[in-house]
């Protein structure tokens, strides 16, 4: 699919706004973000309906033909929404798009949040490692205050429905799902898992909107290692806040190649800030659970990418990339959990 | 192929990574790093692959011979039978996938059987599947 144009862009916006009077596109261009879906950068300025000049930077999302993530702008938009104003930190979002016709993809825009940081890599780095007990602080401390938020506060009818009963298995049969959807192969130790978790489930403490990503290099950090942003809300749903807490310990996000999850902090200090800043208890048992779920999860995702280049439904280069990547690891992920490695 | 197929991919990722990638800016940048680890991958892979297919393979019909005879199943036993003629990477690909289908039939089967005489059995099939980890890591997994 060809990148987004600033004359496309600049009609677009000027025939969808047409309060916004005189307006201009600069800087239009693509970032490194994601997998899932394009992500791009630019500067708007118009004049409003007092006759002021506007400048604002925007971020815009597009919806690719094919993806590693059954979601879409529609479902991220009213994630963001949901959570914004509830003590989580998001950028505000602006404006969406569903017509995939105008821009080639289903668009949606928010405001960008500029001058601060969002790689997971940069923390390996020997000058951030003093920062990163505080950072661990900030991520696994925001994870927990997200978990505390009570849903009946939010806005979640974009969402599949839940229930602390059912979530567990209504999340393993919708990734098991989507693991058949996305068949590349055989996948032993996935099953395996599978038919671990089948056995049993946790039942929630409390249902929680669920971030469905949040790991390092999904957040925005400033200098000096303060959590300013919580992105990537496309996997956004209700259900049990263990998911989130498993998805942030598993092993293939130990980006340091060492101990540290999420290329932070040793496993058990990221259990102990969450539950001092959810008022939660993350029961042992539970969380396995939810541990070895997030390897069917990931490897559903992982597979889901290498489908959409083995039936040449997309090439971007992260899809197989990630695939190649993670595949193997996440295998060895669960073959840890299930102690038979 | 001359010069050696491991030795150029690697070469090409270095002069992609060191030479050119410093060129780039953004994603451009992240499409050419990801090139880059993807022809390292490559250059790892390709002189082992055909190897460690093989003795994926080899180790699976072994435990499919002993799976037959403990679980008096004929299919099994015949499924043990035989060897990879057809080397190329694609047939031995086809080949794994299918045994791992099947490994995955016989694990299952196992599971539920809840023998205690099956359970050598089953800590072999673990072993096939830890081993296949094992041998297909890459260099640069985290973990």
């Amino acid at each position: 699919m060809a990148d987004i144009t600033t004359p496309q862009l600049t009609d677009y916006l000027t025939n969808r706004l047409p309060e916004w009077h005189d307006l201009t596109v600069a800087g239009l261009h693509r970032l490194p973000m994601g997998a899932s879906r394009e992500t791009y950068r630019c500067d708007l300025s118009y004049t409003d309906e007092h006759g002021a000049r506007q400048e604002l930077p925007v971020i815009l999302r597009r919806d690719p033909p094919a993806s590693n993530v059954d979601s879409d702008r529609a479902h991220e938009f009213a994630a963001y929404r949901a959570i914004y104003g509830h003590g989580i930190p998001v950028p505000r979002m602006l404006l969406l798009e569903e017509d995939p016709e105008p821009l080639g993809g289903a668009i949606s825009l928010a405001e960008d949040l500029r001058g601060f940081h969002n790689s997971e890599y940069q923390f390996q780095k020997p000058e951030w490692a003093p920062l990163l007990p505080h950072i661990a602080r900030e991520m696994w401390g925001t994870m927990g205050r997200l978990a505390a938020v009570p849903v009946e506060d939010l806005d979640l009818s974009f969402t599949r429905p839940a229930t602390r009963e059912g979530t567990a298995a209504a999340e393993l049969a919708y990734w098991v799902a989507s693991l058949d959807k996305h068949d590349i192969g055989a996948e032993p130790i996935i099953r395996a898992a599978i038919r671990k978790l089948e056995r049993w489930q946790p039942v929630a403490q409390k249902l929680a909107l669920v971030h469905g990503d949040f790991r390092a290099g999904n957040f925005l950090y400033d200098d000096a290692g303060n959590l300013k942003a919580v992105l990537d809300w496309e996997m956004a749903h209700c259900g049990d806040p263990l998911e989130d807490l498993a998805w942030s310990l598993t092993r293939t996000f130990c980006f340091g190649k060492d101990d540290l999850r999420s290329g932070l902090a040793p496993r058990e200090e990221a259990i102990r800030i969450w539950e001092e800043a959810s008022g939660l208890t993350a029961d042992p048992k539970a969380l396995w659970w939810w541990e070895l779920f997030i390897c069917v999860k990931a490897q559903a995702i992982w597979n889901a990418a290498a489908h959409v280049w083995q039936t040449g439904a997309g090439r971007e280069i992260i899809h197989a990339y990630a695939a190649w990547w993670l595949r193997n690891a996440q295998d060895k992920a669960a073959l840890e959990l299930m102690e038979v490695l | 192929m001359k010069p050696d197929v491991s030795m150029a991919a690697h070469e090409l990722a270095r002069r992609l990574r060191e030479d050119l990638l410093p060129e780039l800016a953004g994603f451009h940048a992240n499409v050419a790093a990801m090139g880059a680890a993807m022809l390292e991958m490559i250059g790892d892979e390709w002189d082992g692959a055909a190897a460690r297919l093989v003795a994926e393979n080899r180790a699976m019909r072994a435990l499919f011979g002993r799976a037959g005879a403990l679980l008096d199943d004929k299919d099994l036993t015949q499924a043990s039978q035989g060897e990879d003629e057809d080397l190329r990477i694609s047939a031995l690909t086809a080949a794994n996938d299918a045994l791992r289908a099947r490994l995955t039939d016989v694990q299952t089967h196992v599971e539920h059987a809840d023998r205690k005489e099956l359970a050598s059995l089953e800590t072999a099939i673990w072993d096939v599947l830890r081993d296949s980890v094992a041998s297909r890591q890459i260099r640069s997994a985290n973990f």
